[in-house]
């Protein structure tokens, strides 16, 4: 009999237990990379939003980088869509050109603790798709002993092109090293490294208006020079992305190059005397770079869209987004009052965090693998010599209509 | 199916529906389904709408030709070396030496290894400041300086075979082997006795008698070699300029990478077809072959 009380009570609980399970809505939520990446700040401040919302249960999943998006989309296209994912912004334009991502309400309050540009990434008719979560702008690197081993002056880095490439020929001229490592292969940090100096010469791909004005004398100028630059590269610069010219620049291969604000730990690590300052200016612009973020996107359909959109909100407010930020190592996508001690701390984020104001979003676009390989094909015909600038840039740019 | 007794017994029938079902399921469905998606507009947008043979018409009026000739260069070019390297090693490990063992072995780690891991290899292998190919070609006076294999066309496209062979050789080989170790001894020893050289052997009964599983090692390495992705998307990702784009390569870049799905089925469908083409046209040349041969035999086998 007793046993039978015990059953029964036992069953009663289970029953209760699970009916608070079933009582609780889950967030599918995904998130690239693994938890090493700022993991334990990003799940406490899931768990607080839990606490404050409850009845409601995040789902984390984390997904290997080169899957997670890819499964975001998968899932969104067969109807059966996460409730918020990682996505790089990008990808946002097409997502909401499909009806698969909902808009981020933003305040005008919330739009103004991000400078202009980087609104700009996630931005396209007048709606913010995205709640940004990660963020990078590049910098200029050059190797000061192979300045001084050249005869130039170690702490004063080429501030236009023209300087550059006479700095790079006299690297040449006095040094076993090439005068600049550039990147030309098919992969899509050729178009990033390319998009830096367009944006250091005023041009543009896509205008605020969605058109695509690539085809400008700006551009051309930028693919010209983009092209005289192999002529003091690293051999085959198609050979090369971004990544495998960091070790060219450790072991003094090459004199300068353009790289994220991750490549410092690499070239302390590898002893490098380098310096870190803005992309050198173009004939038609002031120096300026490339802002990329990733974002994170709440889908529609999912019946719990408030719940995505409020937790996005939490996890990207100023406070949170700026703990998560320094747990991961990220650019801080805002000015807050944190950024200051950075860079006081170390002062060669100055390089990365002052020129904000005057980068170029990634385009944003509908197709971005098809922009992608028109660009770098672009590049390609110039770096191979098989077309001019003006016509590689407007063969890209005809390309380009249908990516928009 | 009639039983001994001459009455229809349907057990047998219902023995194959498993297997029947699940061919259904694994083959016959998804390509039903990709011949459907070809007709879409289906992309992202969960709504598709059908455009007929819009897809079809828009691959063949850009540069998918030309994508066509390049795979098939591409596998030719890949399958003759594999076929012949993997001969010469089949002969080479058939052959009587101290160590044949452990050569059988060694010949083995390019299938072994993880292909990713392989071609990453490969990949340094071409660099030109730390690769050794380079490395070894200044050296020996070839290159003046740093040669990158995989910045120009021409030397990326025949990098990408290479290593496409370096992978697939070593299959061959043991299949080859396995197929020569199976050629009667006496034949060889009748030949040997009287008098005939070792390429006379190997050109009037080796060869003759291994032909069937060198044809059918063939098409299966142009099956293989035709749908080979990861070997070109790590090393150029289909570039310098195409260069190096497959059907395959263009495939996954249109239906995956840019999410167009319907128009990465009609570029499936037409992978499907061109193989299906290519392998039928193989068998019937083989056939051709064989009836040839057994017509200068008199009929006889």
């Amino acid at each position: 009999m007793k046993l039978l009380k015990l059953a029964a009570v036992s069953m009663l609980a289970l029953g209760t237990f699970s009916g608070a399970q079933a009582a609780e809505t889950e967030l599918h939520m995904i998130q690239c990379g693994d938890n090493t990446w700022g993991g334990d700040f990003a799940e406490k401040h899931i768990a607080e939003w839990e606490a404050q919302n409850p009845g409601f249960k995040v789902n984390l999943e984390y997904l290997a980088w080169g899957q997670c998006q890819d499964k975001a989309k998968t899932l969104a296209a067969a109807g059966n869509a996460p409730a918020l994912a990682y996505m790089g912004s990008r990808t946002l334009k097409q997502l909401a050109k499909n009806n698969l991502i909902i808009p981020i309400n933003m305040t005008d309050a919330d739009k103004a603790t991000y400078a202009p540009p980087v609104l700009g990434t996630v931005t396209a008719d007048g709606q913010v798709w995205g709640a940004p979560r990660a963020f990078s702008t590049k910098a200029f690197f050059w190797n000061k002993d192979l300045f001084t081993a050249a005869g130039l002056d170690p702490e004063t880095p080429p501030k236009t092109w023209d300087e550059m490439y006479s700095f790079a020929e006299q690297i040449i001229a006095k040094t076993d090293a090439q005068g600049v490592g550039l990147a030309a292969a098919s992969f899509d940090n050729t178009m990033h490294q390319f998009m830096n100096y367009v944006y250091s010469n005023g041009g543009e791909v896509i205008n605020s208006a969605g058109d695509i004005v690539f085809n400008s004398p700006q551009n051309v100028e930028t693919m010209a020079f983009y092209g005289k630059l192999a002529s003091v590269s690293q051999t085959g610069p198609i050979a090369y992305d971004r990544a495998k010219l960091g070790p060219l620049f450790i072991n003094g291969q090459i004199a300068m190059y353009i790289d994220g604000p991750w490549a410092r730990a690499r070239l302390n690590e590898g002893g490098v005397n380098y310096g870190v300052g803005f992309i050198p200016a173009g004939p038609s612009g002031a120096s300026g770079t490339l802002l990329i973020t990733d974002s994170l996107a709440v889908f529609k359909g999912t019946g719990v869209e408030e719940q995505a959109l409020s937790l996005a909100k939490y996890l990207t407010n100023p406070v949170n987004q700026f703990e998560f930020e320094m747990a991961a190592g990220l650019t801080p996508l805002r000015a807050v009052a944190g950024v200051k001690d950075m860079i006081a701390e170390d002062p060669t984020w100055a390089a990365f965090l002052d020129i904000i104001p005057a980068g170029g979003p990634e385009p944003f676009v509908t197709d971005y693998v098809g922009l992608q390989d028109a660009i770098n094909d672009a590049i390609q015909s110039v770096v191979l010599g098989e077309a001019t600038p003006a016509e590689a840039v407007a063969a890209a740019a005809e390309e380009l209509e249908d990516t928009k | 199916m009639n039983a001994l007794d001459g009455k229809t017994n349907y057990f047998p029938y219902l023995l194959l529906l498993p297997a029947l079902a699940l061919t259904m399921l694994i083959v016959a469905w998804p390509l039903a389904e990709t011949v459907r998606l070809s007709f879409t507009n289906s992309s992202l947008n969960p709504v598709e709408n059908y455009v007929g043979f819009k897809n079809y018409i828009k691959i063949f009026g850009g540069k998918f030709p030309e994508v066509i000739v390049r795979t098939f260069y591409w596998m030719l070019i890949s399958v003759t070396f594999k076929m012949v390297v993997g001969v010469a090693g089949a002969m080479l490990l058939n052959c009587a030496v101290p160590g044949r063992n452990l050569f059988r072995i060694l010949i083995m780690p390019p299938w072994i290894v993880p292909i990713a891991i392989g071609v990453f290899i490969w990949s340094w292998m071409y660099n030109g400041q730390f690769g050794m190919i380079s490395g070894i070609g200044q050296w020996l006076g070839i290159f003046a300086g740093p040669f990158e294999f995989l910045a120009y066309r021409n030397t990326a496209f025949y990098a990408t075979i290479v290593t496409d062979v370096w992978v697939g050789t070593p299959l061959v080989t043991i299949y080859l082997l396995a197929a020569m170790q199976s050629v009667p001894g006496d034949l060889h020893e009748a030949a040997w006795t009287d008098g005939a050289s070792r390429f006379y052997r190997f050109r009037r009964i080796t060869l003759p008698l291994i032909m069937p599983a060198v044809a059918t090692m063939a098409l299966l390495s142009a099956i293989w070699t035709f749908n080979s992705f990861d070997i070109i998307w790590i090393l150029t990702e289909g570039g310098p300029r195409g260069s190096t784009t497959t059907m395959i390569v263009d495939t996954f870049k249109t239906a995956i990478s840019r999410n167009r799905y319907g128009e990465g089925a009609a570029r499936a469908v037409m992978i499907v077809v061109f193989l299906t083409s290519f392998s039928a046209f193989y068998f019937y040349m083989l056939s051709r072959f064989a009836k040839r041969a057994l017509d200068k035999t008199g009929g006889k086998k």
